[in-house]
C-alpha cells in the first residue's frame, strides 16, 4: 500500500509539475488571443475604446459597465471591425475564447471567430453588434 | 460483411446532400425564448429553455454473433434564467427507453444533473446541486455530436466513471489575464462497498441519491489555451467508506471525510486546427485501501487502475467552407481495471480487466447539431483467470481474448 501511495504522489508530482511548465508558458500567452478584458462605461447605449488598442492585438474584449458578459471586439481591417456577444445562445453561458473561437463549457457548443456555431448544441449563431468610428475611437452599439 | 455494411452506410452517408443548412430555432425554443432585446441581454433577461440531446446505438458482437439495438439515451434539459445572476440547469435522461417496475433490462430515468449558477462577475461563478465535475474530457461535455465514436471512450466510461455527477458545490472560474480556466468542488464522496469487479469505481456513484454524506470528495482541474492547445489536468480524492463510525470501526475500516481514501489524477491536450483535430489523455486511479475493503465486500477491487487513449482525427469537408462535417478518425485505448492488486490474497488479478481497444470509424454531422456515426472495434483483453471462473454455465464456450464489434448510431442536441 505503500508503494501505491508513493506511486500516486510521484503521479500527483507529475502533474503538478506540468501545471508549473503551463504557468511558465504563460509569457507565450501572446500566441493565443488576449484575454485582458477592458471594462467600459456605457454612454449613449454604446461603448466607446480607442482605436490605437488594436495595433498590438486584434482582438480586444472588452465588457460594458454592470454587464456579466463580455463583447469580443475583432479588427478585421484598417477600418472594419466586429463585435460579438460572448454569450452562448443555447442557455445563455458566458463563453471563453480560444484561438479558433468561442467555447461554452456548460454543454460544449462552440462557435467560430465569426460567431457561427461550429459544434451544438447551439443552434444560432452569436450576436453582433453594430460598430462605427468616431475620430480616434470605435464605438460599439449596444442597442444594434 | 461488416466492411460492406460500412461501405453501405458510408454511401448512404454521401448520397445525402452535404451543403450548407440554414439554422433554425426550433419551436420550442421559440416558443420559450421570447423578449431578446439586444441591450437586456448583457443586464437582465428571464428566460426559459427547453433543449436536449439523444442518441441510439446498434451494436455487432462477432464473437457472440450477437447484435443489439437501443435507444441509449434521450435527455431533456430545462434551464432558466431567473436573473442575470441566477440561473437553473437540469438534465433528465431516460437510458434504454422503458423503465418498467423501477429497474428494467438496464434502463434507467435519472436526474443527470440539476444546479444552480450563481454569477459571481463575468469570469468566476458558483453552481450548486446535481453536477457532472470537470474531471477528464467528456464528463463536461458527453453530447453525441462532440465526441467521436458511437460509444464514448472506454477510458472515460470504465476509468473516469462518465457521466459522473455528485451532489456538491463548485467554484469555477477563467483569468483575466492569462488564457487559463480553473475549478474546484466540494462533493459527496463514492461509496466503496458498491464498487463492482469489471466496472472500476463506476459502481461507487451515489448521482444524488440518497448519497453519504460522512465521505466527502474534493476536486479541481486546471485548463490551459494555448496556440491550437488546450491542455487539462485535474484531480479528486475521496472518502469511500459511507457506515458511521461505530459499524466502520468493528469492522477494522477507516470512515470519515476522506476515510479509506481513493484518489484519481487525469492529465489530457486537446489540438484543434482546421481540419485536423487531436486528444489524448491519461489517468491513474489509487486505492491504497482497497484490501481492506475487500475482506469486508467482496468485490475484488484493485488498488491502482489506469487508462490512456488518443485520438486523431480529419474533417474532409473542412476544406469546403461547410456547415456540414465528415470526419473520420482512430483511436486508440488502452487501460487496466486492476493495473495493481491487493497483497496477502485480498486482490485477484484478472486479465479481462486489461483492456486495448482500436476504434476506427466516421462521423457525418451535415448539421452541428445532427450526427450520423459508424466505427469499427477492435478489443483485446488479457487471458481469463480460471481461479475467478466459479461455477460456470454448462455452454459456458472458452474465453477469446480478441473480438470485434461493428457501432452503427444517430445522435442529436438542440
Amino acid at each position: 500500500m505503500q508503494i501505491e501511495r508513493r506511486k500516486f504522489l510521484e503521479s500527483a508530482c507529475k502533474v503538478c509539475l506540468l501545471a508549473g511548465a503551463g504557468f511558465l508558458i504563460s509569457d507565450l500567452a501572446a500566441c493565443s488571443p488576449s484575454t485582458k478584458v477592458l471594462k467600459l462605461p456605457i454612454t449613449q447605449d454604446a461603448v466607446s475604446l480607442p482605436i490605437l488598442s488594436f495595433a498590438n492585438e486584434p482582438m480586444q474584449i472588452v465588457r460594458p459597465e454592470g454587464w456579466i458578459y463580455n463583447i469580443a471586439v475583432r479588427q478585421l481591417s484598417t477600418d472594419r471591425y466586429e463585435a460579438i456577444l460572448m454569450q452562448c445562445t443555447h442557455q445563455q453561458n458566458q463563453l471563453l475564447l480560444n484561438s479558433n473561437g468561442f467555447k461554452c463549457n456548460l454543454h460544449g457548443s462552440q462557435f467560430n471567430l465569426e460567431g457561427q456555431v461550429v459544434k451544438g448544441p447551439a443552434e444560432r449563431s452569436l450576436k453582433a453588434f453594430k460598430t462605427t468610428i468616431n475620430q480616434s475611437d470605435l464605438v460599439v452599439q449596444l442597442k444594434s | 460483411m461488416k466492411y460492406l455494411v460500412t461501405i453501405c452506410f458510408g454511401l448512404f452517408i454521401f448520397n445525402l446532400n452535404i451543403e450548407a443548412q440554414k439554422f433554425t430555432t426550433t419551436n420550442a425554443q421559440m416558443l420559450v425564448m421570447t423578449n431578446e432585446d439586444s441591450l437586456q441581454v448583457g443586464t437582465n433577461s428571464q428566460k426559459t429553455v427547453i433543449s436536449g440531446y439523444g442518441s441510439a446505438v446498434y451494436q455487432r458482437n462477432f464473437n457472440e454473433k450477437q447484435s443489439t439495438i437501443t435507444l441509449e439515451r434521450a435527455v431533456l434539459f430545462v434551464g432558466h434564467q431567473f436573473s442575470q445572476k441566477i440561473s437553473f440547469f437540469s438534465e433528465l435522461e431516460i437510458e434504454n427507453a422503458k423503465v418498467e417496475g423501477g429497474v428494467s433490462n438496464n434502463a434507467e430515468i435519472s436526474m443527470e444533473q440539476a444546479f444552480l449558477k450563481f454569477n459571481i462577475n463575468a469570469h468566476q461563478y458558483i453552481i450548486a446541486g446535481l453536477f457532472t465535475p470537470r474531471i477528464g474530457i467528456l464528463n463536461e461535455n458527453h453530447l453525441p455530436v462532440n465526441f467521436n465514436g458511437v460509444l464514448r471512450p472506454m477510458v472515460e466510461t470504465l476509468i473516469i466513471p462518465a457521466t459522473w455527477r455528485e451532489l456538491g458545490i463548485g467554484f469555477y472560474g477563467n483569468s483575466e489575464k492569462i488564457p487559463l480556466n480553473y475549478s474546484f468542488a466540494l462533493m459527496n464522496g463514492l461509496e466503496g462497498q458498491n464498487f463492482e469487479h469489471g466496472t472500476g469505481i463506476r459502481g461507487g456513484r451515489a448521482e444524488g441519491n440518497l448519497a453519504s454524506a460522512n465521505n466527502i470528495a474534493i476536486t479541481a482541474a486546471v485548463q490551459y489555451y494555448w496556440k491550437n492547445f488546450k491542455f487539462q489536468v485535474s484531480g479528486y480524492s475521496c472518502g469511500t467508506v459511507t457506515l458511521s463510525p461505530k459499524s466502520s470501526d468493528s469492522l477494522g475500516l477507516n470512515s470519515g471525510a476522506f476515510g479509506t481514501p481513493l484518489y484519481l489524477g487525469e492529465a489530457d491536450v486537446q489540438f484543434e486546427k482546421n481540419e485536423w483535430s487531436a486528444k489524448a489523455l491519461g489517468t491513474y486511479i489509487a486505492y491504497p485501501d482497497a484490501g481492506k475493503m475487500n475482506t469486508i465486500y467482496p468485490n475484488n477491487t484493485a488498488t491502482g487502475m489506469y487508462g490512456l487513449y488518443m485520438e486523431v482525427a480529419y474533417d474532409w469537408l473542412f476544406v469546403k467552407k461547410s456547415k456540414a462535417s465528415f470526419i473520420s478518425f482512430v483511436r486508440f485505448e488502452s487501460l487496466n481495471m486492476n493495473s495493481s492488486i491487493a497483497s496477502n490474497g485480498e486482490g485477484i488479478y484478472d486479465g479481462t480487466e486489461n483492456q486495448q481497444y482500436l476504434i476506427m470509424g466516421i462521423g457525418y454531422l451535415p448539421i452541428p447539431n445532427v450526427v450520423i456515426k459508424a466505427d469499427i472495434q477492435l478489443l483485446h483483453t488479457g487471458p481469463q483467470n480460471p481461479a475467478l471462473v466459479v461455477n460456470p454455465a454448462p455452454n459456458a464456450l472458452p474465453y477469446i481474448q480478441n473480438n470485434q464489434f461493428l457501432n452503427l448510431g444517430i445522435g442529436y442536441s438542440f
